[in-house]
């Protein structure tokens, strides 16, 4: 049942394809049928969800190959990545719109390219350079743009305002409806949006989906569409196209630091200062490296963005692949912070504040290199669980730490994950009086408690039972804390030890 | 000729060398601050009245099971640095996580606010090598201490003593291993002792075997040091242990620095 699989199987699929030869995509079920093809297959007849078999008899010698659509999204969410180039805002086409494309949101981006025919230009040129046939259209709506792409001429720019005459003399198919209701409107002889704008809604709203009138809407800018932007665009960005392609980290850092020092002013203005910076690296042949900087307190400074993206670089030094170089840099302040004016006076500048700001410089500079998880602080958490009186932080905290008691010591070691342990006590609930941990044997010489430690009251016995904890020092004089786990008699038959830190 | 007469002149050159020794090693000079443990008995062996400042100090365990030990120790010293500045602590050693992970709570119980530390753990020892040197140069921190795990050699360690000299503040390293740092200043051993005992016989403060392995400019010894849980202070063991052990460490010390 599988014949054409095994078919597959004998011809190496890494043969090229003929492009200008029937070639069709299928879908993998027993059944196979076709879900994308190419012109040549076109002008022979065949159309999308026709089965393979029939398409076989009628035409004899087709290409096929096993459609993808996991690769095929992925794919085209690199190129849309691509694309933030020409502006940060860029939605992938979702189901309704199918999936092939995206749109590019380009208000108040297309000056950069000096103009909107000239930004279509550019990417038509690049897209054809990648060897990618696109059909691209510009329009004040989404909606407007997908139809005059799709069924109206290439390269299109709809001018302000002309939405619903562009759209009179386009088919119905180019509201992005479900098929059942482009059917049910054929057959009603409504072929036109024109045939819908401005008749009367009653009618249609009892007879359609919502959907009908929802996208009809949309495409005539009445009602908004929100689009799924793969990455929210920052409020502050900066961006600089290269003459000549760069490939050095020098080069990098350089333009990176320029990149900063545009956006300054914007953040001087508005009191903000950054605190993550994402750096986008446009790679000649359309691939997008990404670096992502944070900080721990909102900086204004390009030397020290500068010198966190070069740390940045030196730890990915292995994953940055330059190839031909990079065309273009962009750099975007994803979490702007308010930020206190700087004191620009010397004589008030204390040593402290002067410290404290050498060790923030530091601590990023760490992270940068070190990975974000492995600089931080420790915090006390209320709670007399030892694992949850704690708990690491990445900025400095402001609780303070209980005062330490020396009744109730605590080791500062300790262990992850408390150790088994084999204790002997003379009584059961009784002090250890020999243990083995680790296979080592150690004689008590000395054992100070027990400290009686609970679960929070809603935590029940048997997740947490109660805990007699124990100094314990041996023969050399090293000290460990140990643990009974449960009450003998009440909690549990036969109690467990455990070992749980060590003392200086 | 009075015998006595050529004595003091020999003192004399005797510490005119020192001084030069000082400047042609590139110690720190004396006036220079140090990180004093509080106990004459101690401080006085010490070149500046306590640890350099702008040096490597190295701590080892006695044995690896005394490690927790050499981990107190070094926590009670940075305790001891003066005002609320931050510390750094950079943790790269398998060995030492074997006994755990620093615990806030009981840090504090060694007399150090776990506020002012800053806890960095890295992957590799390159790594942490890196991150301590980075550590010293950016002089934020008013002290750096590393529990570094692997080798150590003579550039590294240069390296780190530049760094620390440079920026005028102590570097404590920790060597669970034991191996020793080439360039380190003083070298300092710890073993676990039996704590001491209030009169009802509970514990009130930890004792450590410190011996004083090598010191530049300085006598080599061996003490019983004490730490008190409420004053969070130095102190030497009483008598009872001292004698034995004062009268030996103070015959070695002579012997080595001849």
């Amino acid at each position: 049942m599988h014949r054409w699989l095994a078919a597959e199987q004998r011809k190496p699929s890494g043969a090229p394809v003929d492009p200008r030869a029937p070639f069709v995509l299928t879908d993998g079920s027993d059944a196979p049928r076709i879900t994308a093809l190419n012109p040549a297959a076109q002008a022979s007849g065949l159309a999308v969800g026709e089965t393979l078999a029939d398409a076989r008899a009628r035409i004899g010698a087709l290409q096929v190959r096993l459609a993808e659509p996991a690769a095929d999204t992925k794919a085209l969410t690199r190129l849309a990545q691509w694309a933030t180039r020409y502006t940060p805002s860029v939605a992938l086409f979702r189901e309704e719109s199918g999936t092939d494309g995206f749109f590019l949101d380009a208000t108040g981006a297309t000056h950069l390219q000096g103009g909107e025919d000239k930004l279509l230009a550019n990417l038509a040129r690049r897209l054809h350079a990648f060897g990618l046939p696109a059909r691209l259209a510009l329009a004040e709506t989404a909606g407007t743009a997908w139809a005059v792409s799709h069924f109206a001429r290439d390269r299109a720019i709809v001018p302000a305002g002309t939405e619903a005459e562009t759209l009179t003399r386009l088919p119905v198919e180019g509201l992005r409806l479900l098929p059942e209701t482009t059917l049910t409107l054929r057959r009603l002889g409504l072929k036109r949006i024109g045939d819908l704008i401005g008749k009367p809604r009653a009618p249609f709203a009892a007879r359609f989906e919502t959907e009908l009138l929802l996208r009809l809407d949309r495409a005539l800018g009445i009602a908004p569409e929100p689009l799924a932007l793969l990455t929210p665009p920052p409020v502050y960005i900066a961006t600089r196209s290269l003459l000549e392609p760069i490939d050095s980290e020098d080069a990098i850092i350089a333009v990176a630091t320029r990149l900063m020092q545009d956006l300054v002013p914007r953040l001087e203005a508005d009191g903000a200062g950054t605190r993550s910076l994402r750096l986008s690296l446009y790679r000649v042949d359309g691939a997008v490296q990404r670096l992502n900087v944070g900080c721990t307190l909102p900086t204004q400074s390009p030397d020290h963005v500068a010198r966190l993206i070069r740390l940045k670089l030196e730890r990915l030094a292995r994953h940055l692949e330059a190839g031909f170089g990079f065309e273009t840099l962009s750099l975007a302040v994803t979490v702007a912070e308010p930020m206190k004016p700087r004191q620009h006076t010397l004589a008030t500048a204390s040593e402290e504040a002067e410290r404290a700001q050498r060790c923030t410089v530091l601590l990023d500079a760490l992270r940068q290199r070190l990975g974000p998880q492995s600089v931080h602080h420790l915090a006390p958490v209320a709670s007399h669980w030892p694992e949850r009186s704690e708990t690491l932080t990445v900025t400095p905290h402001e609780a303070t730490w209980p005062p330490a008691h020396s009744a109730c010591p605590r080791p500062p070691l300790l262990l992850p994950r408390a150790e088994p342990a084999e204790v002997m006590a003379l009584m059961p609930d009784g002090p250890p009086l020999r243990l083995r941990w680790r296979g080592r044997l150690h004689a008590v010489r000395h054992a100070q408690g027990p400290e009686r430690i609970a679960a929070e009251w809603w935590r029940t016995a048997r997740d947490a039972p109660t805990r007699d904890y124990y100094l314990v020092e041996d023969e050399a004089g090293r000290r460990l804390w140990l643990y009974r786990e449960g009450i003998p008699g009440r909690e549990t038959a036969a109690a467990r030890w455990f070992v749980h830190g060590m003392f200086a | 000729m009075p015998p006595a007469a050529p004595s003091p002149s020999r003192a004399e050159i005797v510490a005119d060398l020192r001084r030069h020794l000082v400047r042609m090693e590139g110690m720190p000079a004396d006036g220079e601050d140090g990180l004093s443990f509080g106990l004459s008995a101690l401080d006085a062996r010490l070149p500046q009245g306590g640890l350099a400042f702008g040096a490597v100090h190295e701590i080892a365990p006695a044995n690896e099971a005394d490690l927790p030990s050499a981990f107190g120790f070094l926590l009670a010293l940075l305790a001891r640095m003066p005002e609320r500045s931050p510390l750094l602590l950079v943790l790269s050693s398998k060995k030492l996580a074997r006994f755990g992970r620093p615990h806030g709570h009981g840090i504090a119980g060694l007399g150090l606010d776990p506020a002012r530390l800053i806890l960095v753990e890295t992957a590799d020892e390159t790594e942490a090598l890196w991150a301590t040197e980075e550590a010293v140069r950016a002089r934020g921190p008013a002290a750096v201490a590393a529990a570094l795990g692997g080798r150590l050699d003579l550039k590294a360690s240069q390296r780190l003593l530049h760094a620390a000299r440079d920026a005028r503040l102590p570097l404590l390293l920790l060597r669970p291993g034991g191996e020793s740092v080439p360039t380190a200043t003083t070298r300092w051993r710890i073993a676990a002792a039996p704590g001491t005992r209030d009169r009802f016989g509970m514990l009130s403060g930890w004792r450590w075997q410190a011996t004083l392995q090598r010191c530049r400019n300085g006598r080599p010894g061996e003490w019983m040091l004490e730490f008190d849980h409420a004053t969070h202070r130095f102190g030497l063991a009483a008598a009872v242990a001292g004698a034995s052990l004062a009268g030996g460490g103070a015959t070695q010390a002579l012997g080595r620095a001849g």
